[in-house]
């Protein structure tokens, strides 16, 4: 089952004109297409670098 | 007061208001009266703030003259983006829905800048809430580029380019979360440096991005920058992020020779689908500075090819929950241009959301080995030039492209990485200014400053200046 764009937004309480929805619609495709390559990227043991800092957001 | 004095750089003035040659008041009001006088045409300023520069200057000139001078931005007179608050005053944003708003506080930045005793002479025009890259506002109109007014001055600080490069400031203070420094102040052919993450503490900045936005200066001169930068670094631990490090003096090695410095080119993101005269204009840049005993390596970087994606994914997620409330209860209120922009943001899932923060940080760690090899990275700053106020599209070699793709491509890299990247102006093509991208190691803003001045030196504008406000 594919959701779709107007699915999703409409789930997020977010309603754009029909206009807007064509227009986000193309671009996320774009966007799709701009994350295709990620299959080369090795991702799945990469760590990043989010930080739980008990005490503050300075505390070292 | 000559106009001409207005056209002098900070530095330069400063040094005439230290010697008492120059009034801190007669300054401010000459550059309030040139700003009235252009602000119809360029559309810089959102507001002014007549009675309390002058009051400030007057300030300014009294302790001066009883010898209680601070430094170099005592008594200078400028103006700032309005999403950094002034404490008591309207910041609009450049909203219609944070058009009333009005904060407690003095931000950071505007804090540190009262304490070197500066002059702010208003708040500056900007793209709606930063997102966006042409600052074509439609709550506040349209910025006008200085060099040629049919064209946009870049963005999102495009009043604060615009500002500098038609003397309604003497400096000033941008924000970068895609590029947002170093776009318009290389459009308006300005020196901009978009600091390391963390080392100008952003408390009283509306976000943007939380993760990638950044602070700071767009002046006349790479001393300008390093004496803006100075007044605004350092530890504010009401900032999250905002890293406690020793602040370097960055005008001290403004004047080393380029002998020694190793130069590092990445071709195969940074030089590929740019236009030929910035292309060209860099590469010369790159071979005077070897010529004066610099040395050029090719370095790689490769996850560079995921980048764009990285960008997009995080800026459009950030930013869509910051306004997703008012996003559903008051779409209308935005402008068309960044509502669809928050409306693609609530599409990326956590996990794309978590992956972009994986691509980063393989970013950063091939950044690093590549900056352990050179001390800089040269490229250009923008793939095209400046297109016409309205235009979706810039022209790349004779072929249209997304101009948001295109303007944030070779800037939003040093967002995912934290990195200082400063651009300065190597010339001009087609009557527009040219700008090349010095990106350095962490909290090495000296590096790249000193960098940017062998560059200066070598007079790549040819003393040429805007046209709007010479």
């Amino acid at each position: 089952m594919s959701i779709s764009v107007k699915d999703i937004l409409t789930d997020k309480g977010v309603h754009p004109s029909e206009e807007h929805l064509e227009k986000i619609e193309a671009k996320w495709a774009e966007i799709r297409q701009l994350k295709g390559n990620l299959e080369n990227a090795n991702l799945d043991d990469a760590d990043i670098a989010l930080r739980n800092i008990p005490g503050g957001d300075h505390v070292a | 007061m000559p106009k001409e004095l207005l056209s002098k750089t900070t530095t330069e003035v400063a040094k005439m208001i230290e010697n008492k040659e120059v009034s801190p008041v007669e300054l401010t009001q000459s550059l309030l009266d040139h700003s009235h006088g252009l602000n119809d045409q360029v559309n810089a300023y959102i507001s002014f703030r007549e009675d309390a520069a002058l009051a400030e200057a007057k300030v300014a000139e009294d302790e001066i003259s009883q010898g209680n001078y601070r430094g170099p931005l005592h008594g200078i007179p400028l103006a700032i983006k309005d999403n950094i608050y002034v404490g008591g005053e309207v910041t609009t944003m450049a909203s219609k829905i944070h058009g009333d708003f009005v904060s407690k506080d003095d931000s950071s930045v505007v804090k540190k800048l009262r304490e070197a005793g500066v002059v702010l002479t208003g708040k500056l025009n900007m793209h709606e809430y930063a997102w966006g890259i042409d600052n074509n506002s439609p709550h506040f109109g349209p910025v006008a580029n200085p060099w040629n007014p049919d064209k946009v001055p870049g963005g999102s600080s495009g009043g604060s380019g615009a500002a500098v490069a038609a003397d309604m400031s003497f400096t000033t203070l941008g924000t970068d979360t895609a590029g947002s420094i170093r776009i318009p102040s290389a459009a308006c052919g300005l020196v901009g440096l978009k600091p390391t993450h963390g080392r100008v503490a952003k408390y009283g900045c509306f976000p943007l991005a939380w993760s990638l936005d950044h602070i700071g200066p767009m002046s006349k001169s790479v001393a300008d920058a390093a004496a803006t930068l100075q007044a605004i670094s350092g530890h504010d631990p009401r900032d999250p992020t905002s890293v406690d490090v020793a602040v370097s003096d960055y005008s001290a090695t403004l004047d080393s020779d380029p002998k020694g410095l190793k130069i590092g080119v990445e071709e195969d993101y940074f030089f590929r689908d740019v236009d030929s005269p910035i292309e060209d204009a860099v590469r010369k840049q790159i071979d005077q500075l070897v010529d004066q005993g610099a040395t050029l390596k090719t370095v790689k970087i490769p996850s560079l090819r995921h980048s764009e994606w990285a960008e997009l994914a995080t800026s459009l997620s950030e930013a869509s929950a910051i306004h997703h409330t008012d996003l559903q209860n008051r779409p209308e209120d935005f402008g068309a241009d960044i509502r669809f922009l928050f409306e693609l943001g609530e599409l990326f899932s956590s996990v794309e959301y978590l992956q972009a923060q994986q691509i980063r940080r393989q970013i950063k760690q091939e950044f690093t080995a590549a900056l352990q090899e050179v001390d800089v990275i040269i490229a250009p700053t923008l793939p095209v030039m400046a297109p016409d106020i309205g235009s979706p599209v810039a022209q790349l070699n004779g072929q249209d492209v997304d101009l948001i793709d295109a303007f944030i491509r070779y800037t939003g890299p040093s967002n995912l990485t934290g990195l200082p990247a400063l651009t300065v102006p190597v010339g001009l093509t087609d009557g527009l200014p040219i700008g090349l991208q010095i990106i350095g190691r962490a909290f090495d803003e000296a590096g790249v400053l000193t960098v940017g001045a062998q560059i200066e030196r070598t007079n790549p504008m040819e003393g040429r200046r805007a046209s709007i406000g010479a």
